[in-house]
């Protein structure tokens, strides 16, 4: 590197007519009109404060924890609120939408709502206009869709609520949907599919083979991202069948952050009561034809989904990354709204951890979790071991993934289950409240950012009603014993094992040999050693 | 390892926008002289500073959350070091998560991981900073084990051998970052013979031979009670803080005993060009920049309002942020470049200022000629209501940034060493407010038209003009 640097030219040797110019830096005389203070403020050192600066009243400390109000609008779409510090505030819209729903339409419907969201709409014209008035009160806006939920949500200076509320209900209940924006929405779309694949972490790809495994076919089980042959069988009019069915107020709430509840109840009127959706003033969309609402419960059926994909090309580049191989080993966990097994199984996700092998950072990254103590602090050849567990209103699947290079595939699968079976194992009374510990802070840590304490309101409210405080889920915690660890890990292992896989597959093991390898648990996988399998 | 090596190059945004919160009511058309009896009611929490006998700074805004970080910002980085000992700051950093005379290293981690805290460092070229993020009631435990490793790590030698690897491997790593080597080489061009041009990591060759002794005498030669604030943000008590700070840092002087003291030396800024072919690369990675203004300089407001026009483009993204720069819209249309960020990066008594860029090797004269067609506007022709919504922007930035623990801790660190004061939100907003396009012209001509460049490209540079053409677009209407 030193070598490199001694070929910097210094230019100056070569060109002297080039010299350095005088600067007169500090005599900016000013002769500015425009304004009365600039020609004072910017001589003004920034270390000193500007004199006879009116006196800040600054609010008193005082915890966070309020209650979340909530509010049901006669048309069934509910409000949800919390005050809280700082002049900016977070609000925006969650739809019971989603690709689970695609079931009686083109699966990637929703994909494309996400890439067509504040768009033109009846009164605003373009995208750039939206934004032009969003930046007038120093607001972003971003539209985000998962599996189950679509929210459209802008951050804005407080005094620019109205404003907010007033292009998140046009986003929402009268997008135009041109031709041109359909157009732009589908080259989007193909290009964040061909990125995807090209992603050294594989990360979407994998969590559509996971879900695959574990719901094969059935609501979570959709595909969430747009299948490449579908880009060109949604139109307009399929779009606007789908949210005429979707994204009526009954499956919307509308939360906010830093806000005023009654005002924020009296503008949500504004705009969402007395604002009517396009679907209903529009003839040729209440022409239309509904689609049959989707409510079936999701069936987790486990299974396996795999993919070979070349990917020895992907890493390629600066990163000096090995050629990988991931699988995902899924069990049936349960939903968010179950709290005696979902609570544990988040412990349980805690005391697994795990994370990246060369991931940087300090103590308090879990580097004490078990993917780490026993699993990539022993097996150096491994890549990544991280558990995760996705829960949703009806179901859930946890499920630690890994990923080696592809030659060691079958090993890499014996080493992640028999750390599965190790979770009924006995646990040390530090390691439970190690995990326990490290939950409540890293739920207590997320929720210091707005953003994120708008998309706790939103979603709970959209699924019970009500948001349960963060010192439920503290308490909650705190009660987690060894034996319910044991309760929802030895349920988890005897559900039928979901099993996704990336990458050059040839070494990979059959899923019967994994399902067996789980039953008769002192047996392992592969004891057999053979030189021809 | 334990680093998070911060640097320029991440920082791009960040710079732009490290202020503050919010106020209530608008300030635009008060006058700088109003009677002081005026009042502005805001909805965050004050900063409150203490100074402790041996010259720390304490300094806090108290949320009341249940979480709190809480950290020592030390006015100490490699820019303090000399060609021979250019690498130890970072060292150090290194060496904090070993172990202290009180706990193993295995220690220190059960204890941080027990408490579900975080414990984190890094450094830059002239700031070190060791931080822990944890649940309020910890906030006392953290500040002792943070005093703890940074003055008594046992510096084993054992474990320095271990590190130097572990060192060199990390350096890898950034030279597999091609934003962080771009702004290496730009700080080593612009900044040539001084220490500014020196790496936070520093050469091979040191870092094979640096040994305790270097160590001892970088803490010995830097670590000093005025060169330090104790910064905390989230769920803290500023009275029980100031009083344990006083405790657990007792032991730090105010005085440089046997060793020199260090001085500043000026940083001069040299435009110049420096350029790396490699035609196997799919892009040119680059960075075009002029010298900007140190920290506590007015015109780094001007000049941001100025970044902010500029903007930044990505094609991953689409339109993106874009929407509002007339350079990202042409850079979007003519398809002149993968990316680009604008950046003003400050130090003590100097800045680069400028745009990084990935662009295709046969759209990179395009895009060159492109960008300073556009500094030379903002030079000349820029709009008042460029300048009103460019305000707005920065203003936006600045404040959605404060949002959690840790960027406000980090926020009231930076700006103690660098402004020796927490600059309140609502003074921050009336300076921005105050910004005139006349002002951004000012600094404009002042700062870019007709200066000389500092210029880094690496990859298939062939197309790339040479320094006389685009040093002459600086001035010119040559297009």
């Amino acid at each position: 590197m030193t070598k490199l640097l001694q070929r910097g030219c210094l230019f100056f040797q070569k060109y002297p007519y080039f010299r350095q110019p005088i600067r007169f830096k500090n005599s900016v005389s000013s002769d500015s009109s425009a304004s009365e203070n600039s020609g004072t403020l910017n001589k003004l050192k920034l270390s000193e404060p500007i004199p006879d600066f009116p006196k800040i009243i600054y609010p008193p400390a005082r915890d966070e924890a309020n209650e979340t109000k909530v509010t049901t609008l006669e048309n069934g779409l509910r409000v949800a609120s919390q005050p809280r510090f700082g002049q900016f505030c977070t609000v925006g819209v969650i739809i019971n939408s989603g690709s689970r729903y695609e079931s009686n339409i083109h699966s990637g419907v929703s994909h494309f709502l996400e890439k067509l969201s504040f768009q033109s709409t009846a009164s605003y014209g373009s995208r750039e206009a939206i934004w032009r008035d969003l930046e007038k009160h120093g607001g972003i806006c971003d539209c985000q869709g998962s599996r189950d939920t679509l929210i459209y949500a802008a951050s804005i200076d407080s005094r620019g609520l109205d404003a907010a509320l007033k292009i998140i209900s046009e986003a929402v209940y009268s997008p135009n949907i041109l031709d041109n924006e359909l157009e732009a929405a589908r080259q989007t779309i193909q290009f964040e599919l061909q990125d995807h694949a090209m992603r050294p972490d594989q990360e979407q790809t994998l969590l559509e083979l996971i879900h695959k495994a574990a719901f094969d076919a059935n609501t979570l089980g959709l595909p969430r991202l747009c299948p490449p042959e579908n880009l060109d069988k949604i139109t307009k009019d399929v779009l606007m069948s789908y949210i005429k069915t979707y994204h009526t107020p009954d499956r919307i709430v509308l939360a906010g952050v830093g806000v005023d509840h009654d005002k924020f109840v009296d503008l949500a009127h504004k705009y969402f009561v007395d604002t009517k959706p396009v679907w209903e003033t529009d003839e040729h969309i209440i022409q239309l034809k509904k689609i049959e609402l989707d409510q079936s419960m999701a069936q987790y059926t486990g299974g396996l989904a795999t993919l070979n994909r070349d990917l020895s090309t992907v890493n390629q580049g600066f990163a000096d990354l090995p050629e990988l191989a991931h699988i995902v080993l899924g069990f049936e966990s349960c939903s968010h709204q179950l709290m005696e097994d979902f609570i544990p199984i988040c412990v349980l996700n805690m005391m697994m951890g795990g994370g990246g092998s060369f991931s940087a950072g300090g103590p308090g990254k879990g580097m004490y979790t078990r993917l780490y103590t026993n699993v990539l602090n022993r097996h150096h050849w491994m890549f990544n071991a991280t558990a995760y567990n996705h829960a949703y209103s009806d179901a859930g699947v946890f499920c630690i993934h890994a990923s080696s290079h592809p030659s060691q595939l079958r090993e890499l699968v014996n080493v992640i289950v028999n750390e599965s079976i190790g979770m009924t194992s006995r646990i040390s009374p530090t390691e439970l409240k190690r995990a326990k510990t490290q939950l409540q802070s890293m739920l207590l840590m997320n929720l210091e950012a707005r953003p994120v304490v708008f998309e706790d309101i939103a979603r709970q409210v959209l699924a019970n009603g009500h948001r349960r405080p963060p010192h439920f889920f503290i308490d909650a915690i705190n009660n987690v014993t060894e034996d319910d660890i044991f309760r929802v890990a030895d349920r988890m292992l005897k559900s039928k094992v979901s099993l996704a896989a990336l990458g050059n597959l040839k070494l990979l093991p059959s899923i019967k040999d994994v399902e067996s390898a789980l039953i008769n648990k002192d047996s392992g996988l592969f004891k057999r050693f053979s030189v021809f399998s | 390892m334990s680093s998070t090596i911060l640097r320029n190059a991440p920082r791009l945004v960040q710079t732009l926008s490290k202020n503050n919160q919010s106020l209530r009511f608008g300030l635009k058309n008060r006058k700088i002289s109003a009677i002081p009896t005026r009042e502005i009611l805001v909805n965050y929490p004050e900063t409150r500073v203490t100074e402790l006998s041996n010259g720390i700074r304490v300094a806090t805004e108290n949320s009341g959350l249940k979480t709190a970080t809480i950290g020592v910002w030390i006015d100490a980085g490699s820019r303090y070091e000399t060609p021979e000992t250019n690498g130890v700051a970072h060292y150090l950093e290194h060496m904090a998560f070993k172990g202290t005379n009180k706990r193993s290293q295995t220690d220190l981690e059960l204890e941080v991981e027990n408490m579900g805290a975080h414990l984190n460092a890094y450094t830059s070229r002239e700031q070190t900073v060791y931080y822990a993020k944890c649940l309020s009631k910890d906030a006392p435990h953290a500040l002792e084990i943070i005093s703890d490793i940074l003055q008594n790590s046992k510096l084993g030698e054992a474990e320095i051998e271990r590190e130097r690897s572990v060192i060199l491997r990390e350096m890898q790593e950034v030279e597999s970052n091609m934003q962080e080597v771009v702004f290496d080489h730009l700080h080593a061009t612009a900044y040539q013979g001084t220490p500014l041009g020196m790496t936070i990591l520093g050469p091979t060759e040191n870092i094979k031979k640096i040994n305790r002794q270097d160590l001892l005498n970088y803490i010995e030669g830097n670590y000093k009670g005025p060169r330090m604030v104790i910064a905390g943000a989230g769920g803290v008590d500023h009275d029980e803080l100031v009083k344990l700070a006083e405790k657990y840092f007792a032991n730090v002087k105010v005085t440089y005993d046997g060793v020199k003291i260090p001085e500043l030396t000026n940083c001069r800024f040299t435009g110049s060009d420096f350029r790396i072919r490699d035609d196997d690369m799919p892009f040119v990675y680059g960075a075009f920049a002029v010298e900007g203004a140190g920290w506590d300089n007015p015109d780094n407001i001007p000049l941001m309002v100025a970044n902010t026009i500029l903007g930044s483009y990505d094609r991953a993204q689409g339109g993106g942020n874009s929407v509002t720069s007339r350079f990202a819209q042409h850079a979007a249309e003519e398809n002149l470049c993968a990316s680009y960020q604008s950046f003003n990066t400050c130090y003590k008594d100097t800045g680069l200022w400028g745009v990084y860029f990935v662009a295709d090797r046969l759209k990179v004269n395009d895009f060159t000629m492109e960008m300073c067609k556009n500094f030379d506007l903002l030079a000349t022709a820029v709009s008042e209501s460029d300048v009103t919504r460019a305000k707005n922007m920065l203003k936006t930035n600045m404040l959605l940034q404060l949002d959690g623990t840790t960027p406000i801790c980090e926020d009231i660190g930076r700006q103690m060493l660098c402004y020796g004061r927490r600059i309140p939100i609502a003074e921050m907003e009336e300076r921005i407010n105050s910004v005139t396009a006349s002002d951004v012209k000012k600094v404009m001509q002042t700062y870019v038209y007709d200066q000389d460049p500092a210029v880094v490209a690496i990859g298939p540079v062939e197309a790339l003009a040479d320094y006389p053409t685009y040093r002459a677009w600086m001035a010119f209407w040559r297009f």
